[in-house]
């Protein structure tokens, strides 16, 4: 037999299915118009809707996390205070320590002030030295410079020290405070001291002079008196000082730090650090997988190879 | 309601594909076996799998007839690996049961004969090649094998029909 007339017998042999067979399989497809079980299950939503969620959220999170604005810490040092021109006066007064009133004490504040303009910084100066003068207060030196950039002035006023809250409290109103740092020494144990010392050499004194007044007793009686008078001019020059506070206050025209620029978010700002954190995820797993993956690719490859070579084996007899 | 009208299309399509490609996948079977009774049995376990599994056909990548021959031969290899495990069990793995029907009509006995003698792989290949007239792009994709490899499986066991018909005469 040619190979023609194999092929032809051949395919004139097609083996024709009993109807039997035909009325099973027409069964089948009659019964395939009952509604099928639909193709979007419970498990398969659950599948998709998880993840998305899950994504959705972590972006929603992301999102608030990086658009929260850092809270400005609030300088608390006394040192260091910087406040609206309009709050300054009475948050001012409040963080500068009050002197005692009954206690000798040295006192002295300095206030870091910053103008808007040249003019203002004179206008403020001006202003600064009437405060002072208003308060029975003197200036001990005014250095203004506005010719230069940026403009400065340091005034140094000697205020009553009764007085030195209410001073304070005034300069303070006259620009914003970049500084404000207040030194109070207390010198009352000193000035103690001195007046015991002076009490005991005037008891010297006295014995002395109801002594014979030898030329000896008369050098100590000298000597003594002297000593006395120091020490009284001293308590008095220490006294004096305590009753005036230095406050010395800078006024500045420099330019403020500039402020950080805030970005104006737009309303994908969210999904576009949703996309930065897939992308930096989806380098982590590209890096991470890909072994992973290759090791899957192989193993999937020797199954396929090991499942034809059963598949030949399986068809390899008749 | 595009889903809905696309199961419409889907459940009628399969109801006309079952009757318009049973022939061919009856032949194939019953060439693949070599048992008629095996065939009519997995022919029908065919078409209730493809039923199940109708909605992943996609008319794009193959023809039904094709996507209903591949399902066919998961069925009868199915068939073959629970056989074997039977054969084995009962010790029988070197005779096989098979009863004394034409594998078709229009066979002559040394034809037949011949035929019965290839392998189940050598005669999977002729159905789907010479029997079902399938080309062999299409016939290579329902074995999972390159149209190459097909075409060397096909010369082979033609080959080795002709000369088991020569012995026999």
């Amino acid at each position: 037999m040619s190979r023609p007339d194999l092929l032809s017998a051949l395919r004139e042999s097609r083996p024709a299915p009993p109807p039997e067979l035909r009325e099973r399989v027409r069964l089948i497809g009659s019964a395939a118009s009952a509604p099928s079980r639909s193709r979007v299950t419970r498990r398969r939503a659950v599948i998709v809707v998880v993840p998305v969620v899950a994504a959705l959220a972590a972006a929603v999170v992301l999102t608030q996390g990086s658009e929260k604005q850092p809270t400005p810490t609030p300088r608390a040092s006394v040192g260091a205070v910087e406040k609206a021109p309009t709050l300054a006066p009475a948050l001012g007064a409040e963080a500068v320590p009050a002197p005692a009133g009954n206690r000798a004490q040295r006192y002295s504040a300095t206030l870091e002030l910053r103008e808007r303009s040249d003019a203002a910084l004179s206008d403020a100066t001006k202003r600064a030295t009437e405060i002072a003068s208003s308060l029975a207060g003197y200036p001990l030196r005014l250095d203004v410079h506005t010719i230069e950039s940026p403009g400065s002035a340091d005034l140094v006023f000697r205020i009553p020290r009764v007085h030195v809250e209410d001073a304070v409290r005034r300069f303070t109103a006259l620009g914003t405070i970049v500084s404000e740092d207040v030194s109070i020494e207390d010198v009352q144990a000193q000035v103690n001291a001195t007046s015991n010392l002076i009490a005991r050499l005037q008891r010297q004194l006295g014995t002395l002079r109801v002594e014979e007044q030898t030329p000896t007793v008369q050098r100590q009686i000298t000597a003594l008196t002297a000593r006395v008078q120091r020490l009284q001019r001293g308590r008095a020059a220490t006294l004096s000082a305590t009753h005036f506070a230095t406050v010395e206050l800078r006024l500045t025209t420099e330019s403020p730090a500039p402020a950080p620029v805030r970005h104006a978010h737009g309303p994908l700002h969210g999904l576009g650090i949703a996309f930065h954190w897939l992308w930096i995820g989806a380098v982590y797993a590209l890096a991470l997988g890909a072994p992973v993956a290759a090791a899957l690719v192989a193993v999937w490859l020797a199954a396929r190879r090991l499942r034809r070579r059963r598949e030949d084996a399986l068809l390899s007899r008749s | 309601m595009g889903g809905e009208r696309r199961r419409t299309v889907g459940v009628t399509s399969f109801a006309d594909a079952a009757e318009r490609h049973l022939d061919d996948v009856y032949g194939y079977l019953a060439w693949f076996t070599g048992d008629r009774f095996a065939a009519e049995d997995l022919a029908a376990e065919t078409f209730e799998r493809a039923l199940r599994l109708w909605h992943r056909y996609d008319p794009a990548r193959g023809s039904a007839r094709t996507w209903l021959c591949q399902v066919a031969r998961t069925v009868a290899l199915d068939h073959f690996r629970s056989e074997r495990r039977r054969l084995r069990r009962e010790q029988l793995a070197a005779v096989h049961e098979r009863l004394d029907v034409p594998l078709a009509e229009g066979l002559s006995p040394e034809l037949e004969s011949a035929v019965l003698s290839l392998t189940a792989g050598e005669r999977e290949v002729i159905a789907l090649r010479i029997v079902l007239e399938l080309d062999a792009g299409t016939a290579a994709r329902v074995l999972g094998i390159s149209a190459t490899n097909c075409t060397t499986r096909l010369n082979r066991a033609l080959k080795k029909l002709e000369e088991a018909l020569v012995v026999a005469a």
